[in-house]
């Protein structure tokens, strides 16, 4: 699925020809190289990881802290609990790994992950903006359902589990020189091939 | 989408020029629209935290996802196409990351070293994690997870902003999922035997920043030559 979303997001770099077919049409400021180039055409993949790379490094040199995605999502539903009636604040959890999260004043927007996990979405949704590309994309069947939930409760489970995620443990942790992000990058190749067999056989 | 019945006809319609993205009206109003509604969201989070640094964050986390759509970046594609097609174009490209993120990070490292002169100090700008068999599991149930769901962590995040719905969908599973680890946290601490901090950090573990670069550029050498043999092999 998600293979079949990229080639349709590649293909929509074919101005030419069927510009041509729906008549002579007047070139904007959009059809210009540059423009073109940096906000419409797909960047490079390693243009993207240094890019990334680069930005974490900013991150630590000016906060003293890396990027990371899945502690927050941690908070956010320990703070869905709190606002059902439930104390988070009681459970084992933070008070003996995560102690920030009990610090007086501590909320959505004081947290370093909320405010990058927001600034993601709204980051790629005004990208898309830029290239004229967004669409909602529907899902398209139940299985598409039961995937979204079992493949995000593993994927939440998993990151607590193993104090981190793709990017707190991977993206940061290995390059921080911390053995863990290097078993994480081992134990996440040996999950995703075990995902990739679940995944043609029960989801697509 | 709904479809009102209409009757039955024999008619076609006349066939029209098809409609491609490209000749859809143009998104930037809607992008400069946004583009304000980011610029104060960050006024409004540096004034309400009282700290320019959260106002920092928030800039580098929209410059994190506008290069993360920009590059089509998915850290889950860089671990599973290797299996499902063989492609290891992405696998190349996050060893490519993780190599510059070591220049960096061990940079900064290295500065605080020279001015303390311990290398305590220079482990408090690392990213520990206690490591053991907890790292195995959790990371295997999360590379499982990121590939049904169609994204990791980052990845679920951008393709939100891009408009999967699929993806709206995960985000509040990955949410439960994260509080159910917090909250049953004391039962795989007792059953995996983890140490709640702590960690082990090349440097401190193998004598010194220049061993520990040599092994951390030896194996990262080693994961893109594996990667780049792998990727020959299945090449069709």
């Amino acid at each position: 699925m998600a293979l079949a979303q990229r080639e349709v997001e590649e293909n929509d770099s074919v101005p030419a020809a069927v510009a041509a077919a729906a008549g002579p049409r007047k070139a904007t400021w959009r059809d210009h190289e540059t423009y073109r180039a940096l906000l419409v055409q797909p960047w490079t993949y390693v243009t993207g990881a240094v890019i990334l790379a680069l930005l974490n490094i900013a991150l630590v040199a000016a906060t003293g802290k890396g990027w990371g995605v899945t502690t927050s999502l941690a908070y956010w539903g320990a703070w869905i609990w709190g606002a059902l009636g439930g104390d988070p604040h009681r459970w084992a959890y933070f008070a003996e790994v995560k102690p920030a999260f009990n610090a007086p004043g501590f909320g959505l927007l004081s947290d370093p992950g909320s405010l990058t996990n927001l600034g993601i979405v709204a980051g790629a949704l005004l990208a898309v903006l830029l290239a004229g590309q967004f669409r909602i994309k529907r899902l398209k069947s139940r299985r598409q359902v039961s995937a979204a939930v079992l493949g995000g409760l593993a994927m939440g489970l998993g990151a607590r589990i193993a104090f981190g995620c793709n990017i707190g443990d991977l993206f940061t942790g290995l390059p921080s020189m911390s053995l863990h992000g290097w078993v994480f990058l081992v134990s996440i190749f040996l999950g995703a091939a075990a995902g990739s067999r679940l995944l043609v056989k029960y989801f697509i | 989408m709904t479809t009102a019945i209409e009757p039955r006809s024999n008619v076609r319609r006349p066939l029209r020029p098809p409609v491609t993205r490209k000749e859809r009206a143009s998104q930037l109003p809607w992008a400069l629209g946004l583009f304000a509604l980011i610029v104060a969201a960050g006024v409004y989070i540096v004034r309400a935290g009282g700290s320019p640094k959260l106002g920092f964050i928030w800039v580098v986390g929209v410059a994190l996802g506008l290069a993360l759509q920009r590059s089509r970046f998915c850290f889950t594609a860089a671990m599973r196409d290797p299996v499902l097609t063989g492609s290891t174009s992405l696998t190349k490209a996050v060893v490519a990351g993780l190599a510059v993120g070591t220049v960096g990070f061990s940079a900064i490292q290295l500065g605080a070293y020279f001015k303390a002169g311990q290398l305590a100090d220079a482990a408090k700008l690392a990213a520990l994690e206690p490591v053991g068999l907890h790292t195995v599991v959790g990371g295997a149930l999360f590379g499982a997870g990121a590939v049904i769901a169609g994204g990791c962590a980052s990845g679920t995040l951008m393709r939100m902003g891009e408009g999967f719905l699929q993806q709206w969908l995960v985000l509040p599973f990955f949410v439960l999922g994260s509080a159910l680890g917090a909250v049953t946290w004391p039962v795989w601490k007792a059953a995996l035997r983890v140490a709640p901090s702590g960690g082990v950090w090349l440097p401190a573990a193998l004598g010194g920043f220049l061993p520990a670069l040599l092994v951390q550029f030896g194996l990262l050498l080693a994961v893109w030559l594996l990667a780049d043999w792998w990727g020959r092999r299945h090449a069709s």
